[in-house]
């Protein structure tokens, strides 16, 4: 028997890979803490999800949250710097993620706060 | 945008839950920033069995900024204002995160009901009470949750029908019975001493320099009833 194939979809799935997927964090949680939407959806102010809509992993807590809802939560002068989930002060890698405005943005507002932090040490101290 | 998605979210969560104790509910089917929030009060504590009202107003802001609380239901706490129900919570103020929601902010309500922090006061007088005369502090608690918190009408209230319990109020104002009772034997009537004690902040008469209160307290009241 001969088949022809005239015509056909290539169907695939794809996830975030969650920092709980390392087994670096004891248990997974799939929506993002900020905007209680999964990760695998968008944050509420997009339409499609993936790249144009990406995450970002804290390098010292293994939190992860939609960019675009961190750099909200880090716009707010009342954040001090700090992940929402663990208050350790919010960093990424920029290793790890691609070179994008969001990013940069994210970097500048992350050191906005740690300037923000050792000026107030400093007066503190005197 | 978010702020209505979120909020959504929180309320279908809410009531799809039964376990927590906690509920919310839209003041209006259309407005999804003002809601009411109903808990009741933890066991073992002055406010068991009293159903506890709580105001919720969502800035714009929201989830970046923390949602504004104040109890609707008169209660007497040291970081509640017993007046206009404003609440001293950190959670509610500098220490606000996104990842808390209008659930678990009213779980913290609740848990602040159990532990009280008079060391940083929403309520002076009620601070002042709870650390020098804790035992007139629960004394006041409980029968501000009797005749303000209860709900079943079968256990609560007797403040309701009248001053069915002696000193019941004297006790709204988390005045010492024996006090008024003792002006009152004077000859001066019970509002009015009432009226004189809150006003002078005078809760009991059992203090250090005792004859020197009661005079001061004369003075007010013979002024009152000139």
């Amino acid at each position: 028997m001969k088949v022809n194939i005239v015509d056909w979809h290539g169907v695939a799935t794809w996830h975030w890979k969650l920092a709980s997927n390392d087994g670096k964090a004891g248990y997974v949680d799939e929506l993002c803490g900020i905007c209680r939407v999964p990760f695998d959806g968008t944050c509420p102010n997009c339409k499609f999800p993936g790249d144009d809509c990406p995450l970002v992993l804290g390098r010292g807590c293994i939190h992860n949250f939609h960019v675009h809802c961190i750099l909200k939560w880090l716009e707010q002068e009342a954040s001090k710097g700090l992940c929402p989930m663990c208050r350790q002060v919010f960093v990424h890698d920029p290793e790890d993620n691609p070179h994008s405005e969001e990013f940069e943005y994210l970097q500048q507002l992350e050191d906005g706060h740690r300037l923000l932090r050792e000026k107030g040490e400093t007066t503190y101290e005197e | 945008m978010s702020r209505v998605k979120r909020i959504a979210k929180e309320l279908e969560e809410c009531r799809q839950d039964t376990q927590s104790g906690v509920s919310l509910e839209l003041n209006n089917e259309n407005d999804l920033t003002h809601l009411t929030g109903y808990f009741k009060g933890p066991p073992g504590t002055p406010y068991e069995g009293g159903l506890f009202q709580v105001d919720i107003n969502i800035p714009n802001e929201y989830p970046f900024k923390p949602p504004q609380m104040k109890f609707l239901t008169k209660i007497y706490h040291p970081n509640i204002s017993s007046v206009t129900g404003a609440i001293c919570l950190d959670i509610l103020k500098d220490a606000w995160t996104p990842i808390l929601t209008l659930k678990n902010s009213l779980i913290s309500l609740q848990s602040l009901l159990q532990s009280p922090e008079p060391n940083d006061p929403q309520d002076a007088e009620v601070a002042k009470q709870y650390l020098s005369n804790k035992e007139g502090f629960v004394s006041t608690a409980t029968y501000w949750t009797k005749i303000y918190a209860y709900t079943d009408s079968s256990s609560a209230a007797p403040g309701s029908a009248g001053g069915a319990v002696p000193g019941a109020d004297a006790a709204v104002f988390g005045i010492d019975n024996e006090a008024v009772n003792q002006f009152e034997n004077m000859g001066f009537p019970r509002d009015k001493t009432i009226q004189v004690l809150n006003r002078m902040g005078v809760k009991t008469l059992n203090v250090s320099n005792r004859s020197e209160l009661e005079n001061r307290v004369l003075e007010e009241l013979l002024q009152e009833c000139q």
